[in-house]
C-alpha cells in the first residue's frame, strides 16, 4: 500500500515544484493577464503566455529541451519521430516548425496579404524615412556587445528595434535560438507598447510647430510631380518586380520578403486570387500563430529565462525601440532642414514596422496638436517600408553572423 | 574589441544596405508607375461618353456584371456561379 502511495506522490509533480517553477507561473499568468484583460497583442500574447505555463508544468515534459539532446553524437539532428517519442508533443512542433524557420516566413505572407502598399506608392519619397528607423536595430547590437553578448547575441537583441514579430523571431531562430523566449516577448511587449513609446519619444524630440506640420496642406503646396493613373496595375507589378531585386541585392531577406511580396501580389489580383490571399491572411497565419506562440512560449523553461541575459534583453530591447523611433523623428528633422516641402517628424517616427499601429498613434498624436492634420496615409509609407527595412537588416545580419 | 570592430561594420555596411533597397524601392515604384501611365490606355468616362451611347451602356454593364460576379464568387468562396441577372 504504501508503495502505491509513494508511487502517486512520484507521479505528481508537487516535489518538483521550486520557486523557480513559481516565479515562471508568476511570468506566465502576467503575460496571460496583459494579453487577456489589457489586450496587448492578445494574439501572441495569450499563446506565449500558455506556453510559458505548460512548459513549466513540473514533470510534464512540455518544455523545449536543449539542442544537444536532439542530436546524435555527430551534430546531425535525430529523426522527428525520435524527438515526439522521446521529449513529447511541444519539441516535436518546435524542431520542426520553429528550428527550421518555417513559421515567420509564412506569418509574412498574411502580413504581405493584409499590407497595402498603397500609401507608400503614392508617397514613394517617404519611403526613405522607414530605414532611419532601424538604426535602433545596429546601435544596440553595438551596444549589446559592449555589454558583453556575443555578436549573434547581440544581433538578435537588436532586431527588436525592428518592431516586427516574426523578423525578430526569424533572425533568433538563425543566430541566437538559446534567446529566442525573451526576445519574442520583449519584441512582443514593446511591440504592444507603441501607443506609450512613440508618444514619450516624440514629445521628448519635437517641438509644438513640429507636430504641426500639415501634411496635406504641403501636398497642396507642392503638389506631386505625377499621378498614379492605373493603381491596380502597379500594385500587382510592383511585388513581383521589388522582389525579384531585393533578393538579388540581400538572398538572406528572400524568405521573409518573398514571402510577404507574395501575400501581397495575391491579394492585390483581385478577386481570382481572392481565396489565396483570404487563406494566407487568414487560417494559414492564424495557425502559424498559434504554434509559433506556444512554441516559443514553451522555450523559456526557468533554466533558460532566469538568467542575467534575460534582464539584459528587456533593457536592450527597450533602448532599441526607442532609438529607432528617435532615428526616424532625427532623419526627418535633418530632411526638413534642406527641404522646402516639410514632412511632420512622426512620419519617421512611424519607420518602425509595427505596422498598423505605429501609424495610428501618430495620426493620433498629430490630431491632438491640429485636429485638421490627419497624416495616418503618410506614416503608413514609412511604417510599410519599414516592414521591408527591417527584413533587409535582419537578411543584413544573418548573411554576415548566421 | 574585435567584435566591437564588427558591430560597428555591421552597423555602417546594415544602414546603407537599408538605404540602398529602400531607395530601389523608390525608384522601382517610379519606374513601373510611368510605364503604366505611358504604355497603358486610360478607360476614362470621357472615352464612352463621347462615342456611341449604346456602346456605353454596355460597357457600363458588363464592368457591372464583373463586379457582381467578382462579389459573388468571394462570398460563396467559389462555389457559386451568377446565371442571371434581373432588375427589380
Amino acid at each position: 500500500m504504501s508503495e502505491i502511495f509513494a508511487s502517486l506522490t512520484e507521479m505528481m509533480g508537487f516535489s518538483m515544484i521550486g520557486w523557480e517553477t513559481v516565479l515562471m507561473w508568476v511570468i506566465a499568468f502576467v503575460l496571460l493577464y496583459l494579453g487577456i484583460f489589457k489586450e496587448y497583442e492578445p494574439l501572441l500574447l495569450v499563446p506565449i503566455g500558455f506556453g510559458v505555463l505548460l512548459a513549466n508544468l513540473p514533470g510534464a515534459g512540455l518544455g523545449i529541451v536543449d539542442n544537444s539532446l536532439v542530436q546524435h553524437a555527430d551534430g546531425s539532428y535525430k529523426s522527428l519521430l525520435d524527438i515526439a517519442n522521446e521529449h513529447g508533443i511541444m519539441n516535436f512542433l518546435y524542431y520542426a516548425l520553429i528550428k527550421t524557420g518555417i513559421l515567420p516566413p509564412i506569418i509574412f505572407m498574411g502580413v504581405g496579404a493584409l499590407t497595402d502598399f498603397g500609401p507608400m506608392l503614392r508617397n514613394l519619397k517617404l519611403a526613405l524615412f522607414g530605414g532611419a528607423a532601424q538604426i535602433g536595430i545596429f546601435s544596440v547590437l553595438l551596444a549589446a556587445v559592449i555589454m558583453g553578448f556575443t555578436l549573434p547575441e547581440a544581433a538578435s537583441l537588436g532586431i527588436i528595434g525592428g518592431a516586427d514579430g516574426p523578423t525578430a523571431i526569424y533572425t533568433t531562430i538563425k543566430l541566437a535560438p538559446h534567446l529566442l523566449g525573451p526576445i519574442a516577448i520583449a519584441a512582443y511587449s514593446y511591440m504592444a507598447l507603441v501607443p506609450v513609446i512613440i508618444p514619450a519619444v516624440a514629445k521628448l524630440l519635437m517641438k509644438e510647430k513640429e507636430f504641426k506640420i500639415h501634411m496635406k496642406k504641403m501636398d497642396k503646396q507642392y503638389p506631386p510631380k505625377h499621378d498614379i493613373k492605373h493603381l491596380k496595375t502597379v500594385k500587382i507589378i510592383f511585388p513581383i518586380v521589388l522582389g525579384v531585386i531585393v533578393a538579388v541585392f540581400v538572398p538572406s531577406s528572400a524568405p521573409l520578403l518573398g514571402m510577404l511580396l507574395f501575400g501581397n501580389l495575391v491579394k492585390e489580383i483581385g478577386p481570382n486570387t481572392g481565396r489565396l490571399a483570404e487563406a494566407a491572411s487568414g487560417p494559414i497565419m492564424n495557425t502559424a500563430t498559434i504554434f509559433l506562440g506556444l512554441t516559443v512560449g514553451a522555450t523559456m523553461t526557468s533554466e533558460v529565462f532566469l538568467s542575467g541575459q534575460t534582464l539584459g534583453i528587456i533593457v536592450g530591447g527597450f533602448l532599441a525601440f526607442a532609438v529607432s523611433v528617435a532615428g526616424g523623428i532625427f532623419f526627418v528633422k535633418l530632411y526638413n532642414l534642406f527641404a522646402k516641402k516639410k514632412i511632420n517628424p512622426l512620419v519617421g517616427a512611424t519607420g518602425l514596422s509595427a505596422v498598423p499601429m505605429a501609424s495610428r498613434v501618430a495620426n493620433d498624436l498629430a490630431l491632438k496638436y491640429d485636429k485638421s492634420n490627419h497624416i495616418l496615409q503618410y506614416c503608413m509609407a514609412s511604417n510599410v517600408s519599414g516592414v521591408i527595412g527591417s527584413a533587409v537588416a535582419a537578411g543584413v545580419l544573418i548573411s554576415f553572423l548566421g | 574589441m574585435e567584435n566591437l570592430n564588427t558591430a560597428l561594420g555591421l552597423l555602417v555596411v546594415g544602414m546603407v544596405t537599408v538605404f540602398i533597397i529602400l531607395c530601389l524601392v523608390v525608384v522601382i515604384g517610379n519606374l513601373v508607375i510611368r510605364l503604366t501611365n505611358r504604355f497603358i490606355p486610360v478607360a476614362g468616362p470621357a472615352a464612352g461618353t463621347s462615342g456611341n451611347g449604346d456602346a456605353a451602356g454596355k460597357r457600363t454593364h458588363s464592368k457591372k456584371l464583373a463586379v457582381i460576379v467578382a462579389a459573388v464568387d468571394v462570398v460563396t468562396h467559389g462555389q457559386g456561379n451568377v446565371e442571371s441577372i434581373e432588375r427589380k
